[in-house]
């Protein structure tokens, strides 16, 4: 469970960072003209919330980023397994994975635009291009540290290599496969906002900024922005709670 | 093993290759409805004045008299329409004239205006400078930088027409830094850039909270009343779905009517699809909303943009208009 110490740390360390924005704006430090008061920010974020308008935008974040992780997780998982238990399958797909690898997913914004004709189809599909690489790698090298006694141990009493795949081999590797989503998590946000802050579309947080920041209301672009970091907090924190529920024999043997 | 291991990375390699030269086509779907061969449209938007005749006509139900649905979908620029047109994410979009008449001459005349929209008026596209700025006049401008909202678009040429006529050579006697408008005011405040070509509500937004000084509207001369942007669709669409447009072309008239007619309407609606401000909407500078499309009018974006070399050969403009049928 998460330390009730932990939570008033963090808060304090936001509000230490709140104060100082706030100070900045009002002792003529920072222009208001520029970046309005922290205090303003807020005001905005919290009304955000009694918007109808932004409320679509933000479910529409929602849901491409949630359907963009969950495909990612259904290829990324067992390809992943396959290319972790199959060394020769991983060597011919290194080529193509470490050229597809660094391509930013928004570069390939344009060309997914020319080829789906569909808007949020556009999003997931970058989502997904992004997301898949942080899962496929964690799963990988989850499966190429399996404890080799534990598989040996298995094998020596006749266990065959599918009966040790699922039995030690996943289940070992299973901790580092959700690690992997938690950073594909972090990532699909970030590739789903910088898709709607460039490609627009019918809703979303990024699609909600152009609209501010065509009005002159960097002070509304802000409060969004402020949602989409708490956004990305809260799955974060929806993660680690899975993972420790799910893996409490993995915390207590590393200690972690 | 290793003579094994190097066969298999090439198989990979090749793989690689294989699949990255694979090509992919994409055809258009198809849908039917009543009367009208499609009933709801994805319309692109840009979160601007020059939209207002849309959401009004949308706000008073002149689609949905016609039986039509418009579903806007907001935009960065009109540049990302072009990709969505072609892919068919998007039925109708705003394009700007310079953006596609420069894409129609790539894409091998691929785009239709279908109903006119915007016309600048004075005042509505200006350059401003930093209220203590040393820039009195154009001529001032020499050596400066100034932020355009985007090279080789209409900003572009509405800034160099606006300096070729005090002398200057826009090519030689400034530096044009690309900027999109919101982030220009900024950029005006820090000294980033010397001086910025705007457009509402940027433009009463600079002049009321930094004080900047108007230096010249760009939409004079030769520019004046010159046409901003259309609705446009590519050709095959105006083919395949022709009542469908015929439909949206009576509604967006009337939008088009009450918007040029009623200051008022404007200012009801900009709030409803823009984040500016109701008591911004009601001073900010508005460009005209034709209710025609005019073959004449939009020629002179054609002929200007060939006369400073953005276009390489001379475009008749009349094959790319589709107006509604009388």
């Amino acid at each position: 469970m998460i330390d009730r110490r932990v939570v008033v740390r963090g808060a304090a360390g936001a509000a230490v960072l709140l104060i100082a924005a706030e100070l900045a704006g009002r002792s003529g430090l920072i222009d208001p003209v520029l970046l309005p008061p922290m205090s303003t920010v807020l005001a905005g974020a919290a009304g955000l919330l009694a918007d109808p308008e932004f409320l679509t935008d933000l479910w529409g974040t929602v849901i491409v980023w949630a359907t963009g992780l969950l495909t990612a997780i259904v290829i990324a998982v067992p390809l992943g397994v396959l290319l972790g238990t199959l060394p020769r399958a991983e060597l011919a797909a290194r080529p193509l994975v470490e050229f597809m690898r660094p391509i930013p997913s928004v570069a390939l914004l344009p060309l997914v635009t020319l080829l789906i004709p569909y808007d949020h189809g556009v999003k997931i599909t970058v989502i997904v291009y992004a997301a898949v690489w942080p899962v496929l790698i964690n799963t990988m090298y989850g499966l190429r540290d399996v404890d080799p006694v534990a598989k040996e141990t298995l094998r020596s009493f006749g266990f065959g290599r599918l009966a040790v795949l699922a039995r030690v081999s996943v289940p070992s590797a299973a901790p580092f496969v959700l690690t992997g989503v938690r950073l594909a998590a972090a990532t699909g946000l970030i590739v789903a906002i910088s898709a709607e802050l460039v490609a627009g579309g019918t809703d979303g947080i990024g699609a909600f900024m152009i609209r501010a920041g065509s009005g002159y209301r960097t002070d509304l672009i802000l409060a969004a922005t402020l949602w989409a970091g708490i956004l990305g907090l809260l799955a974060n924190m929806l993660l680690v709670r899975v993972q420790r529920w799910a893996f409490r024999w993995h915390t207590e043997r590393t200690g972690a | 093993m290793r003579r094994l291991r190097g066969r298999t990375f090439i198989i990979g390699v090749a793989a690689t290759l294989a699949l990255t030269a694979c090509g992919s086509s994409n055809t258009g779907s198809s849908a039917s409805g009543g009367g009208l061969e499609k009933t709801t449209i994805s319309v692109g938007v840009l979160a601007i004045g020059d939209v207002a005749g849309l959401y009004i006509a949308n706000k008073k139900g002149y689609f949905k008299e016609e039986g039509l649905t418009v579903k806007p979908e907001i935009l960065q620029s009109t540049q990302f329409a072009i990709p969505k047109l072609l892919s068919g994410a998007l039925d109708v979009a705003l394009g700007n004239y310079f953006t596609i008449i420069s894409a129609t001459e790539k894409t091998n005349d691929k785009f239709r205006f279908v109903a006119d929209t915007y016309q600048a008026k004075s005042d509505v596209f200006d350059i401003v400078v930093p209220k203590d700025s040393p820039v009195q006049s154009v001529k001032d401008l020499k050596g400066k930088k100034i932020s355009i909202a985007g090279l080789n678009s209409i900003a572009e040429l509405a800034v160099s027409t606006t300096l070729r006529v005090s002398g200057l050579d826009p090519k030689k006697d400034v530096t044009y830094m690309p900027m999109a408008f919101p982030q220009a005011p900024a950029a005006l405040k820090t000294g980033q850039i010397d001086a910025a070509w705007l457009t509402e509500p940027f433009l009463t937004g600079v002049q009321k909270d930094m004080g900047a000084r108007k230096i010249a509207d760009t939409m004079t001369g030769a520019m004046a009343d010159f046409p901003i942007a259309g609705w446009t669709a590519t050709e095959d669409w105006t083919k395949k779905y022709p009542k469908t447009m015929a439909a949206f072309q009576r509604a967006i008239l009337k939008g088009q009517q009450a918007a040029s007619g009623d200051r008022k309407a404007i200012e009801n609606v900009l709030p409803d699809y823009t984040q500016i401000k109701p008591e911004v909407a009601s001073v900010i500078n508005l460009g005209a909303y034709p209710t025609s499309l005019s073959a004449t009018r939009i020629q002179r974006v054609a002929d200007l943009m060939l006369e400073y070399g953005y276009i390489s050969k001379k475009i008749d403009v009349t094959p790319l208009l589709v107006p509604l049928p009388q």
